[in-house]
């Protein structure tokens, strides 16, 4: 189980895909993963030393790039009462790090329907009213891995300043640790879905200039356009690719209009 | 000295007449009323039984927001904001033991001793912006305008929080004079609106409710006003009911005392709210023929 | 943590020649870039798609003779991880008008449009619903919303920076389609970077004529797969989901439609038949195959599952001999290794360097080149800098950008960036970051047309998993965008192809067994087993104790 003898690589040989080789005279520590002691290289995340320990994940790797969600682990240290939360895909191990993955957290998710909601405050204190249960003890934000406010972002809510909570919570990867640390049993991550997608559908103001564009594409106006280009030879692609004017890099959105107007 | 303004999660929903009234009112008297930059429930939706610590949790957490942004005071609207954030407070302050559990459970904030002082805003109004000033900036005088000074329990019980010695009772009518209005005290001011029962007991609330507004008119008042949501949930929202079950003979006006401040003080229908508030309550003011805006009663 | 001495050593030599090289920039001088002539040079020699060491041609299937890598080509040449002749396939675990295999971006898109048209959802997925290269993206989504823009520059834009190799008809419903995926993710509630008026904020790339590049702060993929995710939830009446849950397989009935695939529920390694009318495949891309050792930017599961299977069921490819290399991927911390860093680095001008500190090319040579002289200077030159899990790295010397551009430039103008190695006790504004070209984008894949159809009746596809859309190269942001336009007229054509009226036959495994056929006739012994799933990353000794053990277990 442990490689105390870490002689895996020679120095010029090089690592290939995710898997991580040892440098001549690269150190281990040990950490406990659900309790049982390892030896792992130090500098290598939780995921990849565990990968490295000989574990083949099925749950709790995703992305691997550290916003799908998919890796929350918990963790405490030696001598520590703390309770730590990290991405497994993101967190370096430690010395003595005594850890577990929590893949999966239930969590209650209200259905509705995005086309007939009324978009206030309202009809998301009625979707979970145990928003009202929370009594701001923040272990949510605690347990964030994304050091999303959580708290503060449950507390816009109920303060019915949806815009302010979609802000907050905009950087949400789903993963549930808020959930499971929660005294008033809240599933914050749907909710703070559920409210974001009242702010862009609703609160944020449509693109006047993108509806006009689908009009005009129902409308056809650019079928002729695209045929032609589809028939036409390398040459005159090549061409027509060549005379591109190109928009200037400091006029903001809109602004700008090219000399040749044939095919807006 | 630094105030921060804390609103309450109601303030912000059902009840904006209070708050928008109150920060208009603010902005007129050039007083800087600024928010809390980060706020979370008072902790009144929590049981209040002192023996369970986590209760506490939220309003000192927004104590330690006021502390942590530099004030040394937060002033609320809301009646039970008010109680829930002074009690705690009140807590921090005196016992030790339980001010080290909640200081160590929330360990991610920096501990607290109670180094904010909270104050309602009637306090507010009197201590620090003065009620001559309030006087002198009044535009619309409410000359005549008879209105019951009803205080609820949770400003002044318990008495450790009291805004005032419940036996000695006179802000709410200091600040009506402010505004010209005359102030009529009366028997029911500070029983409590029944809004605790609503659940358990409707009825038994609505009778609570009938007997306080028979009581504020019986004593010769047009209209009541009052700091708190859930009073104003019982005494005014519940009026269509309890006049179709005859409890009361007909409606009372029932206004948030900044209301009343926003309009003595001329501002428009942004801050005043009335469209917010019972039907009755702007035929009232209409009645009166105050020099108000016609905007302003939403005409 | 940050680096290590020995590395904080070697980083001296970088700010030894820096002040020269600030100077040099402030003239306006750059290192030279390549000719055209030195370009096709260093791109014969050193871009894994030119070299001919590391690729040859695929004996078997529809694609026969066709010039792979070798990892690509293996995977093709592989053997199902089903017995066809053990398999009962008159006992149909699930019944469904559209079965739908991936649920990234375009296999969700699908499944919303098609039950949208009424028809009964089956989505099945590898890993958790949206764990995907489609939550990866972060720099944004094309489409010609603006007035100055059009579908025609879109167009043009687009086969132009494929080198004109792209399939005209996907382009063509690329750019046509491209601004009413933008409008249908708007009325889903997805929540885009805008003016205070609601004008979408737009940005050039790298490539285009006209600022088209859409965005939702520095997550556009992510906040795409939350919103399609959560909206396939509120429709659990007509879109059933099953996670962890792959196609391993797909069924033909005797008349060769489509008719569904085997699936493995990998948690109990369990197989179940599912019969579809119709099946869509929307398996992603092909970055954990780590071509030629390749770190990759790509999820766990992106394993090329979907090629293989259709190419089984004898639907041919588009481009597949083609790879997208990210120049510049993260090769320090281990824990980063692979993710993408930004062109905008080097467009902000930092310099690329080799262990002593020299630059050795134009830093914004095109992508592939760029990628190229990378990989030249530390195979054949040896000039890289190893790192201590055995990585090879050149430095990217990001600290110039303050010093060019002003102090805080570097945390204004790559924020996550700036986090993503500051949690790592890295500052990229004082220290420069160590890069390698990473596996990106499979460019190539299965041949579909405009209407997502493969050759074979009742099979679609949509997303990365197909080819012909951006042809030899991919432009930024048009991969978001070739998922939501596919992915949705997928669901559409699909839907309205079952509703036609499908009456599927008997189900067969005939094709899986005739191409084992085809296998031993050329010769190939010991097929490796596909789709492989997930990648292994044990290390050589815990590989060699499991072989041991399971050698004990059966002899
Ligand atoms: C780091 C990164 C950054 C990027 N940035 C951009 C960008 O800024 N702009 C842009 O346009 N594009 C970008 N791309 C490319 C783009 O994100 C992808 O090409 C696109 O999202 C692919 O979507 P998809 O639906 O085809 O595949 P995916 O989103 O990968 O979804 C495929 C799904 O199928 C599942 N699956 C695989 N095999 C099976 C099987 N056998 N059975 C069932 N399910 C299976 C997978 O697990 C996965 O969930 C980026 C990609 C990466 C990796
Ligand atoms: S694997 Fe996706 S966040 Fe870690």
């Amino acid at each position: 189980m442990s490689h105390h003898d870490s002689k895996s690589a020679s120095p010029m040989q090089v690592a290939t895909g995710d898997r991580a080789i040892l440098p001549e005279g690269a150190r281990t520590i040990p950490i406990y993963v659900m309790g049982k002691r390892y030896e792992v290289p130090e500098t290598l995340t939780i995921m990849k030393a565990m990968e490295y320990a000989g574990f083949k994940f099925l749950r709790g790797a995703g992305c691997r790039g550290g916003i799908c969600g998919a890796c929350p682990t918990v963790y405490r240290k030696e001598g520590d009462y703390k309770l730590y939360f990290g991405l497994a895909c993101q967190t370096v191990v430690e010395p003595n790090m005594y850890l577990a993955q929590i893949p999966f957290y239930p969590a209650n998710r209200a259905k509705y329907d995005i086309e007939a909601i009324s978009p206030v405050a309202e009809t998301v204190h009625a979707l979970y009213p145990e928003l009202f249960r929370c009594v701001a003890c923040n272990n949510c934000t605690k347990a964030c891995p994304m050091g999303v406010e959580v708290l503060d972002y449950i507390s816009a809510i109920k303060q019915g300043d949806l815009a302010r909570a979609a802000h907050l919570s905009f950087d949400c990867i789903q993963c549930g640790m808020c959930a499971s640390r929660c005294m008033g049993e809240l599933p914050q991550y749907h909710v703070a879905q559920l409210v974001r997608r009242i702010y862009g559908k609703y609160i944020q103001p449509r693109a006047a200039h993108l509806e006009k564009r689908v009009v005009e594409i129902e409308s056809g106006k650019y079928d002729a356009m695209l045929d032609a280009l589809q028939k036409m030879s390398h040459e005159e692609l090549e061409k027509l690719y060549k005379e591109r004017e190109r928009e200037p890099d400091m006029a903001p959105p809109g602004t700008w209009m090219p000399e040749d107007t044939q095919y807006l | 000295m630094k105030i921060s303004y804390y609103p309450g999660c109601t303030l912000k929903t059902k009840a904006r007449n209070l708050e928008d009234a109150a920060v208009a009112s603010m902005a007129a008297l050039g007083v800087d009323f600024q928010e809390l930059e980060r706020w979370n429930c008072c902790g009144a939706v929590h049981s209040l039984a002192d023996d369970d610590l986590i209760h506490h949790v939220a309003p000192v957490r927004d104590l330690v927001r006021a502390m942590d942004q530099g004030s040394d005071k937060v002033v609320t609207l809301c009646s039970m904001c008010y109680n829930t954030l002074a009690r705690a407070n009140l807590l921090m302050r005196q016992d030790e033991v339980k001010r080290k559990t909640i200081n160590d459970f929330m360990s991610e904030e920096k501990d607290y001793h109670g180094e904010v002082e909270v104050l309602h805003f009637l306090n507010f109004l009197r201590d620090h912006v003065g009620f001559d000033k309030v006087r002198e900036r009044v535009k619309v005088p409410l000359n005549g305008l008879k209105v019951a000074t009803y205080y609820g329990c949770t400003l002044v019980r318990p008495g450790n929080v009291a805004i005032e010695p419940p036996a000695d009772r006179k802000l709410m009518a200091e600040f009506l004079e402010a505004i010209w209005a005359s102030p009529v005290d009366f028997a029911d001011a500070t029983t409590c609106c029944g809004s605790y029962q609503v659940l358990a007991n409707p009825d038994a609330a609505l009778d609570v409710a009938a007997r306080i507004l028979e009581s504020a008119t019986r004593a010769g008042a047009e209209a009541v006003v009052l700091s708190c949501p859930l009073c104003e949930y019982s005494l005014a929202r519940k009026q269509d009911e309890l006049l179709q079950k005859n409890k009361i003979s007909k409606d009372v006006p029932v206004f948030y005392f900044t209301q009343l401040l926003a309009a003595a003080l001329g501002l428009g229908s942004e801050a005043c709210r009335f469209d917010l508030s019972p039907r009755c309550s702007v035929e009232l003011l209409k009645s009166k023929n105050y020099p108000i805006d016609a905007a302003v009663v939403g005409v | 943590m940050g680096y290590t001495p020995e590395m904080l050593e070697l980083i001296k030599r970088v700010e030894a020649t820096r002040p020269a090289r600030v100077e040099m920039a402030r003239r306006g001088e750059n290192f030279p870039a390549l000719s055209l002539e030195e370009r096709a040079v260093v791109l014969e020699a050193f871009h894994p798609d030119y070299q001919k060491e590391g690729r040859r041609p695929v004996k078997v299937g529809p694609d026969k003779g066709l010039v792979l890598p070798d990892e690509i080509a293996t995977m093709l040449e592989s053997r199902s991880m089903i017995r066809p002749d053990k398999v009962d396939l008159s006992h149909v675990d699930f019944d469904t008008d559209v079965l739908i295999v991936g649920a990234g971006g375009g296999g969700t898109s699908a499944a919303l449009l098609a039950s949208e048209a009424g028809v009964k959802v089956l989505m099945v997925t590898k890993l958790r619903h949206g764990d995907a290269n489609t939550m990866m993206a972060e720099g944004g989504i094309q489409g010609a919303t603006q007035e100055c823009d059009s579908p025609f520059y879109h167009y043009l834009d687009t086969i132009g920076g494929g080198h004109f190799t792209n399939q005209p008809d996907l382009v063509a419903a690329l750019s046509h389609d491209a601004p009413q995926s933008i409008a249908w993710l708007e009325s889903l509630g997805m929540m885009f970077n805008k003016l205070p008026d609601g004008r979408l904020q737009v940005r050039h790339f790298g490539g285009s004529s006209r600022k088209r590049m859409h965005s939702a702060g520095d997550m556009t993929g992510a906040e795409i797969m939350r919103v399609l995710r959560d909206e396939a939830r509120n429709r659990s009446d007509r879109i059933t989901t099953l996670e962890f849950c792959p196609a391993v397989e797909l069924i033909l009935d005797e008349e060769g439609k489509c008719a569904g695939a085997i699936l493995y529920n990998m948690e109990t390694r369990e197989f179940f038949i599912a019969r579809a009318k119709a099946v869509v495949i929307a398996t992603g891309g092909n970055g954990r195959l780590h071509i030629k050792g390749f770190a990759t930017t790509n999820h766990y599961g992106a394993t090329m599952d979907g090629v293989v299977m259709s190419y089984r069921a004898g639907v041919g490819t588009t481009c597949l001999p083609s790879t997208q290399y990210h120049p510049t991927g993260v090769a320090y911390p281990e824990q980063n290794v692979g993710l993408l860093i930004t062109e905008k680095v080097r467009g902000l001008g930092a310099h690329v360097l080799n262990i002593d500190g020299e630059q050795f090319c134009f830093p914004l040579e095109p992508r592939d080149v760029e990628s190229a002289e990378l990989i030249k200077e530390a195979v054949e030159k040896k000039k890289a800098v190893i790192t201590p899990t055995g990585r090879v790295g050149l430095w990217l010397d990001s600290p110039m950008i303050d010093l060019l551009h002003g102090e805080g430039t570097v945390r204004k103008e790559l924020p996550a960036k700036f986090i993503q190695f500051a949690r790592h006790g890295i500052d990229i504004s004082k220290h420069p970051m160590l890069v390698y070209p990473t596996l990106h984008y499979q460019n190539g894949g299965i041949a579909i047309n405009a209407n997502c159809e493969t050759v074979i009746p009742g099979l679609y596809s949509a997303g990365e998993c197909t080819g012909g859309v951006h042809g030899e190269n991919r432009l930024m942001g048009n991969s978001l965008q070739d998922v939501i336009t596919f992915g949705r007229r997928a669901g559409v054509s699909a839907a309205a192809y079952v509703k036609k009226g499908v009456e599927l036959k008997k189900l067969t495994l005939d094709h899986v067994a005739k191409y084992e056929k085809e296998l031993k006739d050329a010769g190939i012994e010991n097929p490796m087993i596909a789709p492989v799933l997930l990648p292994d990353y044990s290390t050589d000794e815990v590989a060699a104790r499991r072989k041991m053990e399971a050698m004990q277990e059966s002899e």
